[in-house]
């Protein structure tokens, strides 16, 4: 295994039991994905690219396989998840998923609070992601509500890498931008990965993306296999 | 305090919608803590009212016993009354004598009760005094006069006995502590001047005696003084008594009345006449009456209403033989009739504060699955970021309580405005008799006529006085008490608890993939 490999997923297999049956969302599905690199995943809608980042996420639990995460599976039983998620990875939605009630600045801060940091260098680091983010100093008090989709979706990843994690996994990242906006955010991410050594892990339907994306595989019906770019 | 912050600061963020759960709220809390007000009111004032009504019982002759004695002396003609008193013997006269009085035996025995906790005994009887005159007496005897009426034919209603009765008559009240005497404590009389004869001077039979300022100051006597007193039915050596006067009292109730009277009466301004009554150990009394070993009556203090009923089945069983004779009266009618008014409007405010705090519950419960509902994005996030179920359940404990502290914050406040009216809403419209003693003391009920206040108690002046009654409201207050504050903050907690059932439930439960993935 390579030094950069940071996600290293083996068999991973999950289904859903919905009224008609069990669905299989990810059927036997092994990759890597490394550090310093953006790694793509497309597909259809309901191919499973999301249950698959959720999975590597910890929010959703596969019913086997092995997911490993910097040489330690995840899956273990004595891998505390939250933890796991708070200092591992950061997450990047759709519909950006920001808490409705906190400005920007207090929406980066939130997993630096929970992470116990101390709220005068939350407020630093917060502002700092903010800046580099480019997120003007007076959108900073500004709630969710009161930005604009690619404001929100820039706050969105300041938070994902408030607690500087390794990971970031961004889930249709552009899905609900328009196309200039869109490929701001998606020049920032593949800067995080190339400038900053992050794994960005997309998912997402827009082909395009692979332009940016240092491997891509393609995802239909749970099952991937990888694009040669 | 990371968490509290976190909460508070969430309470504020989501603050219109934490408000209008605040005002519902304050609505029911202040119902229900008004309810607690009325109730931990209505308990304080029962156990107040338990303390000095309901827990007094006397021995003394039963009214049944005594009616039948009247009914039998009532059918004999004059002549019969008189030839049966001339053939009187000795022993007959002391067995006439000690008829209408209780053994001390039956009382000592009942005062060892466990329930017991003060005990005197009383005996009240008229005694001659040859130096001094009974100018009440004297005064009957005029008008009496004055209507053609014969001296002897008075008595019934006011005590006035038949047997002997002279101007030198004065009523002596015995027991076994000045200071305890039914009139000192109920505050019908007052010591002036001097002290009160003490329990020793009972054991010791010290022959002492108070007297009514009046009635000393018309005979001149003093501090210090002795009066002669004839021992009943004894003639020759040891037929009188020397009593050192040790006390002067005056008749409060008298005074007050003169006061009163002069308001509407000037040619009444002055009227306060002299009291005929004489307090001295009932040892002394018992030689002066000739009845050793009997008293008028048992007066007993027990420790709660709530042991009545074992009190009177102890007395039962005391006074196995002779309960026809000798009967336990309480003051449990007295306590029933101030203490029920409170009891029903504490029940009712039992009722409804259990459905208040019912209201409170399900309001609260009904609240948090809407706001729940409404925030669950927000808790997936929370979830999905790196927060543990335990700071996410703390955030909304931290937020429901700062609900519920201001919602009761502001019940208790308006409670403090409310709770009296609430308290007079309660309560039923209901008065309560309260017996208050007459001007003076009637001379010369016992033995001899005693038969007009069977029902009223020692307790509330004297046996043989007259008495008015009034009638007076029951007043429920209701006062503000650190114990209300006390239930309030157990009131907070319940419904803060209640309330974080459903977070609870929901944040364990929550996936925040399902959410997140959500549009």
């Amino acid at each position: 295994m390579s030094e950069q490999v940071i996600i290293n997923a083996t068999d991973v297999n999950k289904t859903f039991q919905v009224k008609a049956g069990e669905v299989n969302a990810i059927n036997s599905v092994s990759f890597t994905a490394n550090r310093g690199e953006v790694t793509t995943i497309v597909g259809p809608s309901g191919s499973g690219k999301t249950t698959l980042l959720y999975v590597v996420g910890s929010l959703e639990k596969p019913e086997s396989g092995s997911i490993e995460v910097a040489g330690r599976d995840i899956l273990d039983s004595g891998t505390n998840l939250v933890r796991y998620r708070r200092e591992n990875i950061g997450f990047v939605f759709q519909f950006f998923n920001l808490v409705p009630t906190l400005t920007a600045l207090e929406n980066v801060m939130l997993p630096m609070d929970l992470a116990g940091i101390r709220p005068d260098e939350q407020r630093r680091r917060a502002t700092e992601l903010l800046d580099r983010m480019g997120v003007k100093d007076r959108l900073l008090k500004a709630k969710p509500t009161k930005m604009s989709g690619g404001e929100n979706q820039r706050v969105a990843i300041a938070r994902a890498l408030a607690n500087d994690p390794d990971i970031i996994l961004a889930d249709e990242p552009t899905g609900n931008l328009d196309t200039a906006t869109g490929s701001t955010v998606i020049d920032i991410l593949s800067s995080l990965a190339r400038e900053n050594d992050k794994c960005v892990l997309m998912v997402t339907h827009d082909e395009s993306i692979l332009a940016v994306s240092d491997r891509a595989f393609h995802m239909v019906d749970g099952q991937l296999s990888e694009i040669i770019l | 305090m990371r968490v509290f912050q976190r909460g508070f600061r969430s309470f504020r963020r989501n603050l219109v919608r934490n408000l209008i759960v605040v005002v519902l709220l304050f609505v029911c809390l202040t119902f229900s803590m008004s309810m607690l007000a009325v109730k931990l009111a209505a308990d304080s004032q029962v156990q107040t009212i338990k303390q000095t009504v309901g827990n007094y019982a006397e021995i003394k002759i039963s009214s049944a016993y005594q009616m039948k004695q009247f009914e039998a002396e009532r059918t004999k003609t004059a002549a019969e009354r008189s030839a049966e008193a001339r053939s009187l013997t000795t022993a007959q006269e002391q067995a006439d004598r000690v008829a209408s009085l209780v053994p001390e035996k039956l009382t000592d025995a009942f005062a060892k009760d466990q329930y017991v906790k003060t005990y005197d005994k009383v005996l009240s009887t008229s005694v001659t005094l040859s130096d001094i005159t009974n100018t009440n007496i004297q005064q009957l005897f005029q008008i009496r006069e004055n209507n053609g009426q014969s001296a002897g034919g008075a008595g019934g209603g006011g005590g006035l006995g038949t047997g002997g009765m002279t101007s030198n008559s004065f009523f002596f009240s015995g027991n076994t502590n000045g200071a305890s005497a039914s009139d000192f404590t109920t505050g019908a009389k007052k010591l002036i001047k001097g002290r009160y004869f003490t329990y020793a001077d009972y054991t010791n039979s010290n022959p002492v005696v108070m007297i009514e300022k009046n009635l000393a100051s018309q005979n001149s006597l003093k501090i210090g003084d002795t009066i002669e007193a004839t021992v009943s039915g004894v003639s020759g050596v040891g037929s009188t008594m020397e009593l050192k006067i040790i006390g002067i009292y005056k008749t409060v109730e008298s005074e007050s009345q003169s006061k009163s009277s002069s308001s509407s009466s000037s040619s009444q301004a002055d009227f306060n006449p002299a009291g005929s009554t004489f307090y001295a150990p009932l040892s002394v009394v018992q030689k002066l009456n000739n009845t050793a070993g009997y008293v008028t009556l048992g007066s007993y203090y027990f420790d709660s209403v709530d042991n009545t009923a074992a009190i009177k089945a102890a007395y039962k069983k005391d006074a196995t033989g002779t309960t026809s004779k000798y009967q336990l009266s309480t003051d449990l009618s007295d306590y029933s009739s101030i203490a029920d008014p409170l009891l029903k409007a504490r029940n009712t405010s039992v009722i409804g504060l259990s459905g208040a705090l019912g209201a409170c519950a399900l309001i609260i419960l009904l609240a948090m699955v809407i706001i729940i509902s409404n925030r669950t994005r927000e808790l997936g996030i929370l979830k999905a970021i790196g927060s543990t179920d335990r700071q996410v359940i703390s955030q909304f404990a931290v937020e429901i309580l700062c609900v519920c502290m201001v919602a009761i914050i502001l019940a208790m406040g308006a409670t403090a405005l409310i709770g009296q009216s609430m308290g007079n809403w309660l309560l039923p419209k209901t008065t309560t008799k309260t017996t208050t003693q007459s001007s003076s003391s009637t001379p010369g009920g016992a033995p001899g006529g005693m038969m007009g206040n069977q029902n009223q108690l020692y307790k509330e002046g004297s046996s043989f006085t007259t008495s008015s009654s009034t009638q007076k409201a029951v007043k429920l207050n209701v006062v503000y008490r650190g114990t209300l504050f006390l239930y309030g903050i157990l009131i907070l907690v319940g419904i803060s608890l209640v309330g974080m059932a459903i977070p609870v439930f929901w944040i364990i439960r929550l996936r925040p993939a399902r959410v997140l993935s959500m549009e």
